[in-house]
Order: structure tokens, then sequence, then C-alpha cells
């Protein structure tokens, strides 16, 4: 590992200036469960870290019935877990956050650390893009907004721009129910090899509101728009719900490594949608139930 | 890049003039001779190297000890008193839980984590709170119930 | 034996080292600290397969805080001590001696290397991080070979042969047979057939191989490693060093792990004593993660075919197996698997013909070596998973079948293993019973064809997931049994181990044994036996076993031997110790030595408990006078059995077996091929448990590596590199992955074994993946003969099969 300068910033904006000065030498660390394994296996040797540690603006957790919930960048997953307003708000992201790596490693990873590191099977991705969340960005000209599934632009890359850094994440007031589905290996510490999120909230009479994400399917977590389009028409039932896992599983661009091979994963992409569809709109999972 | 750092190991207070690439683990075990926090993997993935920091189970291997200053460490060397050891270590060598041992002060920690916050843990929690400990020797049967036997006796 | 006063035998003693391992005491290899001490890095070669053509290490060589970097062309020790360097530094005059199991590996390669975790320089440096980054500035440059990775590929025509000094690939070819097998196909009303395809699998000890090495101002070499055979290192160490094996001395520190890792010499061993000799100071030569995975030797994978015949009264007839082995670029352990693949094929169950061949061939891959169970694993599953499928095809119950087939207690296999104590019945009636639930009214479970097993009589509600369940769900039950060696296996000359017993005169005994303690309890265990046979509490006992220097010999820790071995080693001294204080007693209490006990501490007259002494009292006695004598026993005990024969490879090769069987209860998910085991009852024949605790402790330990192989574990080498060299990626089970485990002991009481007892440490892990995989057929009528049986594998064969009944 090459020596690096590490700097820890009392406050937000010390550490955009740090970060615009720093650019494109400098990296933000937070848990730094990520970024250490990249340090040390030499993918990437910064001149100097950034930590995000001390940053009190990032470490906001607070949640009012209009606005949603605003979740600091610098919460750690055990935070997150452990969170009775997440609990009872949100309680998709206590179940994708309990299946991150172990106990241990969630009482120093961060929802942004998990978020900025872009991996395509990040396990919060899905959930909170499902939960039609906005990133908030800090930058040397001020803050601006994105939603979520804006932010992540392929394996590793995110929209940050030099000097920018993720301050928080705002999920709208909770709205339907929202699942999110993981396939591992084991029970826990495994990386998905696939992960559906999906939203279903009825608007007031309309037609119902539907989002499905996608992850560890393609360079990023992605929408399945035509899989959400056949659901918003028609009515919910077995053949929607098929259909709609069809589509989804056309819509991946899954590939084979070594956890997992594309058409395995092509396959559980339909079968997690239409377990999460299904277990959703009280339909048992075994489509040929009678409604 | 070296930082000053100042921090409780053990209720000791510890003051180090610490490369910034150095791992909290290695400042445990090479600085200040704590051997009980072994290196499994280096990359969180085994759990040998749990400690605790500010009250919380840690992988050691991935904390940055130049971003430890001013926190609160305990680790295995921390948890008998008096040279008696703890309910929860007598507990795992009365019930036959340890046969290498090298997972063991890991296992500990994030046992005695658990029980910190969760007095009167299920089954499937004991499992849970460990599953980031890997065993080879054990198949984790005898550490299991040695948690929740341990549970039973600090209640 | 004491008459009277409480058992140690059978009880659940807490290990002796258990304390301070909780209080994270214990010394680990990577824990020892020398003054002085530098700390060694390897660099390793990036092609499977290549000529060197030039090294430069003059970058490395500069950097502040390097001490020295070695290579192939490092002067050798010659036996008189003196160094006589080439010209150039060739290797010409000081040709690299070679070592390991097959003579063919050097501490580094100068001239080819043969695999990807080939060693071809080392740096000596103040700090681990200095090493690494100097490795970095050693330039290589190679000239790329071809290179094999099976089998086929290494014995196909034209292939570059990786040793040619042995003319081709082939390393070595196996051929047993016992009766005839073209009567036994004759003699079959139903055959089946299978190919298989078994992985390379990493031991996952938690700690990482570490060695330290160290010259003392004498010359002599100190090691502190993780060895599981200390006097052949020590041996293998001369050789390859070119020392005498007066000069070196083994410690074994703490291990965190070992399960067979440790049983062969590998180069980071004489080359950290290289890099100690170079430098003039003590060296530590520590394994990453990486590294382990990398570099460390693996399971031998292996491609197999078996047929197998059986007639309709379930009386089996033949077994034709046939096995190809890609063996790595050096021989380890590995190749000696065949050994035991062809033990089990021939000797679990009694089956009357069997031919059994296996070729092994250099490959451009990991070396494979020696891990818990040492073939069996791979031929358990085989085997089991064959007798699955005869059970089918005669339309008997899977245990049943077994039962019929069982190996009995004495009684001498057509392989000439001579079975002593034999609990397989028991094991097999015991998983009967813990899979009752699934039993049909009737009593007597029938495989239907097609594998739906419980369509035969309505299941008991217990048999299926709850109605509310997912309706994806399929649950299944699966048998199969083990046969291991139990007390040892004569691969050596020797298979002896030698103890001492002192009693001092505060009445602590000191037992000095040559065997090693790897985490499996061992030390307790012999301290248990001694405490018997000397009528005191183990917490009088102390065991030393880490020092070459002090410990008498014994092969090492391997083949279940030590409780067996070993245990009879100490029961020997001790038993001489307790002669010589009978002999003294005999004196001072006025009786005769044949009259006297030893039990709680102190030595009685029988029927006349007033006549009696503290065992201490008698010591001091002994040897406090004119003429007088110290308490020293001896023991060494070499078992009644043979090296196998070299062609016929027929003979008694171990003093006992064991036997066992699991049960194992799974569910699957049709949709996504998942499988979760949710029960493994495990059935052991242990002779007699002298720590019950201990020997459930080695079962249990034994499943979570039988469930990781049967559904999780594989070191995926494509290239040979391997792809997955961490813990994210090469899965073990977790604490939350596993299933209920019900252990039961069976003890048969062997006559050889001390107090009865036989060796278990391997069994746990060698019949679950067949029982798993059994179990999948029950469920879903799927048969898989790959491993592991990951959800994709599944999936994979669910659809086969539906395609192939939609056909």
């Amino acid at each position: 590992m090459r020596p690096f300068d590490l700097h820890l910033p009392e406050t937000l904006p010390e550490a955009v200036e740090w970060m615009t000065q720093l650019a494109p030498d400098g990296m933000a660390i937070a848990g730094g469960t990520d970024l250490l394994l990249k340090l040390r296996g030499g993918a990437i040797s910064p001149k100097a870290l950034v930590s995000l540690a001390r940053l009190s603006e990032l470490a906001e957790l607070s949640f009012d019935a209009e606005n949603g919930l605003r979740v600091g960048a610098g919460v750690t997953l055990s935070q997150l877990l452990r969170s009775p307003l997440i609990r009872q708000h949100y309680p998709v992201l206590c179940q994708a956050g309990s299946e991150m790596g172990s106990e241990q490693v969630r009482s120093i990873a961060t929802v942004g650390g998990n978020l900025c590191n872009a991996a395509p099977s990040a396990d919060l991705a899905p959930p909170l893009i499902a939960l039609g969340s906005r990133a908030v960005i800090a930058g040397p000209s001020g803050e601006r907004f994105l939603p979520l599934e804006s932010f992540f632009e392929g394996p590793g890359k995110t929209a940050l721009a030099p000097g920018e850094l993720l301050k928080e994440v705002l999920i709208p007031p909770p709205c339907g129910r929202t699942i999110y589905l993981k396939h591992s290996s084991r029970t826990y510490m495994d990386i998905a090899v696939v992960g559906v999120a999906v939203q279903l909230a009825a608007a007031n009479g309309g037609p119902q509101k539907v989002r499905i994400v996608l992850g560890a399917v393609a360079p990023t977590p992605i929408r399945a728009l035509r899989a959400e389009a056949v659901l918003a028409e028609a009515r919910l039932d077995a053949e929607g719900i098929e259909e709609s896992a069809r589509l989804a599983a056309q819509e991946c661009a899954p590939i084979d490594d070594i956890r997992s091979s594309a058409w395995y994963r092509r396959r559980m992409v339909t079968v997690l949608v239409r377990r999460a569809l299904s277990s959703m709109t009280d339909l048992a999972s075994y489509p040929e139930a009678e409604r | 890049m070296k930082r000053l750092i100042q921090l409780t190991v053990n209720g000791d207070n510890i003051e180090k003039l610490v490369d910034t690439r150095r791992s909290l683990l290695d400042l445990l075990r090479n600085d200040l001779g704590l051997m009980g926090a072994h290196r499994g993997c280096d990359t969180g993935d085994c759990g040998a190297c749990t400690v605790h920091l500010n009250g919380r189970p840690v992988p050691s291997c991935l904390v940055l000890a130049a971003t430890c200053d001013g926190a609160d460490v305990i680790t295995v060397e921390g948890i008998a008193h008096d040279g008696r050891l703890h309910p929860l270590q007598r507990a795992l060598v009365e019930k036959g839980a340890i046969q290498c041992g090298f997972c063991t002060p890991g296992m500990l920690m994030s046992a005695l984590a658990l029980l910190q916050e969760r007095p009167e843990p299920t089954e499937a929690e004991v499992r849970a709170a460990l599953a980031g400990n890997l065993c080879r020797c054990t198949g984790y049967v005898k550490i299991v119930e040695a948690v929740l036997a341990a549970a039973g006796e600090l209640r | 034996m004491s008459e009277s006063g409480p058992r140690t035998i059978g009880q659940r003693v807490a290990k002796l080292d258990a304390p301070d391992k909780a209080l994270g005491r214990a010394q680990y290899g990577h824990d020892v600290r020398l003054p002085g001490m530098l700390h060694g890095r390897i660099l390793y070669s990036r092609f499977p397969h290549a000529r060197l053509i030039n090294l430069d290490v003059s970058r490395a060589k500069r950097l502040p805080g390097v001490r020295c970097v070695l290579t192939a062309a490092e002067p050798f020790l010659p036996r008189n001590g003196i160094r006589r360097a080439a010209p150039g530094g060739a290797a010409a005059d000081n040709p690299p001696a070679r070592f390991g199991f097959g003579k063919d590996n050097t501490p580094f390669k100068g001239d080819v290397v043969r695999s990807v975790r080939d060693e071809v320089a080392g740096v000596v440096a103040v700090d681990p991080d200095v090493a690494e980054e100097a490795l970095g500035l050693i330039e290589v440059e190679y000239e790329p070979l071809p290179a094999v990775f099976t089998f086929d590929e290494a014995m196909a025509e034209g292939a570059p042969i990786l040793h040619p000094e042995r003319g081709s690939n082939l390393a070595k070819t196996y051929r047993y047979a016992h009766g005839d097998l073209a009567l036994g196909e004759s003699e079959s009303e139903v055959v089946v057939a299978a190919d298989y395809l078994l992985p390379y699998v990493a031991h996952g000890c938690m700690e990482t191989s570490v060695v330290v090495a160290q010259f003392d101002g004498r010359g002599r070499l100190t090691l502190w490693s993780t060895t599981q055979i200390p006097f052949l290192l020590q041996r293998d160490l001369a050789e390859a060093l070119g020392l005498d094996g007066s000069q070196i001395r083994i410690l074994q520190t703490a291990i965190g792990g070992a399960f067979g890792r440790g049983l062969d010499i590998y180069p980071y061993e004489p080359i950290a004593a290289l890099m100690a000799r170079k430098a003039g100071a003590p060296v530590r030569l520590a394994f990453s993660r990486t590294e382990e995975f990398v570099a460390g030797p693996a399971r031998q994978p292996v491609t197999v075919t078996v047929r197998a015949g059986a007639r309709r009264d379930g009386r089996l007839t033949f077994r034709d197996v046939s096995a190809k082995l890609a063996i790595g670029a050096y021989i380890s352990w590995g190749l000696v698997t065949p050994i035991v693949m062809m033990e089990t094929t021939a000797s679990l169950y009694e089956v009357p013909h069997v031919r059994f061949q296996a070729d092994c061939a250099y490959s451009n891959t990991p070396i494979t070596g020696a891990m818990r169970g040492y073939g069996n694993p791979q031929s358990t599953f085989f085997i089991e998973t064959i007798m699955d499928r005869l059970a089918e095809a005669v339309g008997m119950d899977p245990v049943a079948f077994r039962l019929r087939n069982a190996n009995r207690p004495n009684s001498v296999t057509p392989q000439g293993l001579v079975i002593t104590s034999c609990g397989l019945k028991e094991c097999l009636e015991a998983v009967g019973a813990a899979a009752e639930q699934f039993l049909p009214r009737n009593g007597i479970r029938r495989a239907a064809p097609g594998g739906a097993a419980r369509q035969s009589s309505p299941p008991a509600p217990a048999a299926q997931p709850a109605p509310d369940a997912r309706p994806t769900l399929r649950r299944g039950i699966g048998f199969a049994a083990t046969l291991n060696v139990g007390g040892g296996a004569r691969i050596y000359r020797s298979d002896g181990c030698g103890a001492t017993v002192k009693i001092d005169d505060f009445g602590h005994v000191t037992l000095v044994t040559g065997s090693s303690e790897i985490g499996q309890g061992s030390e307790t265990v012999l301290a248990q036996i001694v405490a018997e046979t000397l009528g005191i509490s183990v917490e009088a006992i102390s065991v030393v076993n880490s020092d070459t220097d002090v410990k008498p010999w014994d092969v090492g820790v391997h083949a279940s031997r030590t409780t067996f071995i070993a245990g009879n080693a100490a029961r020997l001294a001790a038993l001489d110790a307790r002669a010589q204080i009978f002999e003294t007693a005999a004196e001072l209490l006025s009786a005769d030595a044949g009259e006297l006990i030893a039990v709680e501490g102190m030595v009685r007259v029988k029927d006349d408990h007033a006549r009696a002494m503290r065992i201490e009292q008698v010591v001091r006695r002994r040897h406090l006078r004119e003429g007088g004598q110290i308490v020293v026993g001896e023991g060494w005990y070499d078992p009644p059995t043979q090296l196998v024969d070299k062609e016929t490879y027929k003979g008694n090769i171990s003093a006992a077996y064991g036997f066992g069987a699991q049960m194992a209860e799974i569910e699957l998910d049709v949709e996504t091929g998942q499988v979760r085991v949710l029960r493994l009852a495990c059935a052991n024949d242990v002779g007699v448990a002298i720590n019950p605790m201990a020997v459930e402790g080695q079962i249990e330990g034994g499943a979570q590596m039988g469930l990781g192989y049967a559904l999780t574990e594989e070191l995926i080498v494509e290239g040979g590199k391997v792809l997955n060299p961490d813990f994210l990626d090469y899965r073990m089970f977790t604490a939350a992955d596993m299933p209920e485990i019900e252990t039961i002991l069976v003890e048969t009481d062997d006559p050889n074994g001390p107090f009865g007892a036989k060796g278990v440490g391997e069994m746990g892990g060698t019949p679950t993946a067949a029982a798993v995989a059994n179990a999948i057929f029950d469920a879903v009528g799927i048969r898989l003969t790959q491993l592991p049986m990951t959800p994709e594998r599944v999936l994979a064969a669910l659809d086969a099969k539906e395609a192939q009944e939609s056909a």
C-alpha cells in the first residue's frame, strides 16, 4: 500500500474543501469496509483519504410524515437496523440491511459507503430506488439533488463530480408496500447473486404505482420499466405478475462470473419478481391459487 | 503520513504515533502486544479480529488506527475480571466450544456484544450475531450452546 | 485399572488448553516474536507453465528496509557446512535438494515454473509491508509454455511434460482387484453406473500457514511451525537443506487448524530456513489469506466412473471404479489418496468382487495434499450415492439395503482389513431411527422408482413442509455410511508413538508424548488415559508435546490415529510408571505389588484401605534415600499392522476401523435450486468415547466441512489459477447456515484401543455429501454427481429432468 495522507475534517464544508483541493487524488472514506480492500489489493492508490467519520451533518436520521425520511450518508448499517423510525416506516431497509455482511461489518459500514462504492450488487440500492429516493450531493457549488437511480453510472462509478460528497438520501413518505428479496448462497455474508426490490402502491382510485428495481444483473441497479408498465394498466393478478416477471428477466443484462451464471441470474429475476409481487398482493406464491 | 492518536484500550490510556495505513488490528498486536485479536483474512470476512470499538463489535482489520483518536477499545484481554474468567469464557471452556481456539477471541467479542444488547437472545439471534465469525473446528454447535448458557447465567 | 473411585474415561472433561485460548493467551505461530526478527515474503510465478528467462532483483535489494533477496541461484548448504558458491551462482555444483513426498520439489524454481504458486524469489525485510513492496520491484521475464490443467490434457499426445526427467506426466497408477469382476457382473441382477466430478476444496484453517526460522550460535536450526509431522519435517528439512537431522529442532506452537494441511514439507518451510541463514537473523514467513488459498495444498479433485451391481435379494455383487487425478505440479499427498479411495471402494460394505483403478498425472494446477478424510470424502460420495441407486434399482429401503451388506465385527475384508470392533449396523439403525417420522406405517421405507419415496404410503404429517409454507419447497431424507481407519494407517515403516510419564515429588504428573495437539483435544484425551491408569485426576497432569528435542518420536497427526496410538503409548508409559510406584509401595505397605490398586491419588491395598499412601509420598520415599530411583515410565506403541503390499495393495493397514452413518433431512426450493439442510443426524462407532464432549466436537466440526463439500465449497481453478482466494467467495458454512445436528455415539469397545477407544477425527464429514445428495433424490428425484451441489447445478438438473419427462 502506498503511503497516503489522512484528513479528518470536522464539518461538511471542510470536507468538501479537502475533496476539491485534493481532486483527483483524494478519496472519501467512511467505514472503509470496501475502500480498504481496494487499497490493499492495489486497485486504487489515492494520495490522500478524507475521513467522513466526524461529520455530524452526515449522521442525520430523521422522519416527518410530510417529507419522509432523511438518512445521512454516515449512518451505519447497524444504526439503520436499530432505528425505530426505519423499523416502523421503512421496514424494507431493515430487511435489506440485515442480510448485508456481518454484525461486525455493519457496525462500521455506512449507507453512503454502500451507495458510493456503486457495486452492481449493492443491497441498499434497489430498495432505496424502489422507495423513490433522492440523493443529496454536497459540493463546492452547494447542494444538488438527483433521483437515486441516476446516481449510479457504472460498476464502481457514481455521478459524483470531483470535490463532491454524498450527503444524505431523502426518502418520500411511506407509500404502499416495498419488499427486497436477495438471492445468495449463504444466509449472511454473501454478495447478492440477484437482488430485487419492488414497491407497490395504490394511488387514490387510480392505477397502481409500481417500481421494480433489479440489482446485480446489470452494470448498475436498474428499473425494469417494461415490467412495471405491464402492471400499471393491468389488474394485479397471476397473469399480470407472470408477464411482469418475464419482462423483467428480459430487461436485465446479467453476466457470468465466479458467483453465478447469466442464465441462472436471469431465471432468478423471474422468480424473485414473481415472488415479490405475489407476496404483496396477498396471492399465494403458487400461481394457480384462486383468489 | 503519521498521526498521533489517543485512545483507551481495555481501560488503559494509550498514546501512539501511527502510520495512516496501520490497521487497528496491527496496532493492537504489534504496537501494544495484545495478541488475542487474530488475523484470519484481513478482508473483514472471518471475524477472527473482532474487538469492541466504542461499544460495537468491529472487524479491526478494516479499521484504520489513525481514525481511532478518542476511541474506546475492548479486546478479549479486557473481559476477564480480577483474573477470573468471564461467564462467557467459562461457558465456552466448559461446553467444549474451543478446539483450535483461533476463532475464540473473536467469537467472544461478538457474543459479548450480543448479550450486552440482548440479554435473552433466541438461538436464531445467537447464530445471526455470530454469522460473521467463521469456525472450521466446532461446527458452531457448542459455541451456540455456550452463549445461550452464559446468557442464562448472566441474567 | 482402577477398581473403584470415579472414572475419568467417559467424562466430559474440558480441554486443558481451553482456558488460555479463552483468555486469548495461547501462542500461535502468528504470535511468535523474537528479538531482531525479520519478515519474509515470497514472489510467485505469474504463469502456470513457463521458462524463467531472467530474474532481476537489484531494485528490490536496494529498497530501504530490505535485508536480503533470495532466488534459486542461492547456494545450498552442503553437508560439511562449507558454502561453495558455484560460478555465476548457478545451481550446477550444488543442485537444489529435492524434497516433498515425490522428491520433485525445490525451494525456489530456477529454470521452469510449473504452476502459478511456484516460488520464484524471496525477500527478507524489517517488516512485511516493505517485503511486499520489494516483491513488486523484482523483475521477472517469462517465456510462457503450453500448460495442462486436467488429467486428460496432461496425458494427451504432445502434451508438455512437466518433469522431463520422468519421461511422461503420468505420476502413478493404482490397480487393485479382489474377487472376479466378470463373475460379479454375471451374478448381478441390477447394474447402475455414474460419472462423478469432484472439486478442489480448501482446508480453510482459520490461521494461515506460518513458520519462524532461527539458527542459533551453534548453527542449529529451530523452526516454529504449524506442521503436523514434526519428526518427518525434521528429516525432510535436513535433506532439503543439506543439514544433518540432529541440527534441526521443530517447535510446535498452538495451531489454528490443520486438517491435513501440515502433512508434507512445502517450499515455504525450507525457504524460511534459507532466509534465516542468509539474513543472519530469525525470519518469520506468514501467509496472507490470499496466499493460503493460492499457495496452500488443496483437497484432491477427481473424475470417477463407477459401475456397481447387486442381486434382487439385496446383496452387492461387484464394484468397478476408475479414477483420474490431476495432482498438481509437484507430488504431495494427493497422489496417495487413491489408497483410501480404494479402501472405501473395496471395504465399505461387503462386496465380493471389486476392481479399482486410478491414474494420476502431473498438471499445472494447485498442489493436492491431504485434507481431512484424505480420499474418503470423495470415495464415500461416489460409493454411497451408487449404493442409493442400487437400493432404488432393487426396490429396497435405503437403510435396509445398507444393513443387508454391512460390515460385521471380527471379520477380514477381501482387501485384508482386519475389522475388530464394528458398529456399522448400530450406526445405520440409529440414523434410521432418527428419520423415523418418515417411516410409513408398515415400517419399511420403499424407494419407488423416480425417488418419490413417500408415495408408497401416507407420510407422517411432519414429513412435509407446513401447508402455508412456500409450495415450491420439497423435503427429503437421505442416508450414507462411512468406514475410516481408526487406529492409524501404516504408510511409513513405523506407525508408532512414544511417550514418557514422570511423577514428581508433589504428585504432579508430566506426560511427554510424541503426538501433537492440533486443536482436536488429543492432549486432554491422553491426560484422561494417564489419569485413569494412575488413579489421579486430570488436574494433576501436564502434557508436553511440542519440542522434537524433548518428545519421543511419533509419525504425526493424521489418519485419526492419535487417540488410538498415542493413547496406547501413554497408557503403556503410565503403566510403567505405576509399576515403579507399586514396586516401592509394596515395600512400604508390606504387600505384594499384585495386591495394590491406584485410585484417588493413593496407592492402596485391595480390600484393606487402611494400608494406603499418597502417590507423592511413594515417589519421595523411592528416591530420597541412598540407592533410590525416580519415577519415569516409558511407552512405545506401534500397532500390529502392515504396510500394504506394493503390488496388490492388500494388507491390514490399521489396527482398528471406525464406522459411522448420517441422515440428512433437506428442504429444496424447486424454483431456485436452493437446498437447505434442516437436520443432520450423525452416528459414529468410536469404540469408547474417552471424552464424549471432544468426540462430539470432532463430529460436529467434520459435519461443517461435509456440508460445505456438499453444497457450497469449491476452489474455482481455471487456467491453473484460483479465482476465489478469499472467504467471501470460498463459502464455508457460518453459524447461521448450520442445520440442527444430532450426534449419536455408538460404543463397541475395541479390543486394541486404549480403554476401547478408536479414532473419529475424519468421519464427521465423510458421509455428509452423499447423505445430502441422496436426500435431494428423495425430495425431487434427481441425482447429482458433481460437487458442490450449488443451486445452479440443482436447478439445471431439475430442468433437465423436466425436459426429459416431457419428451
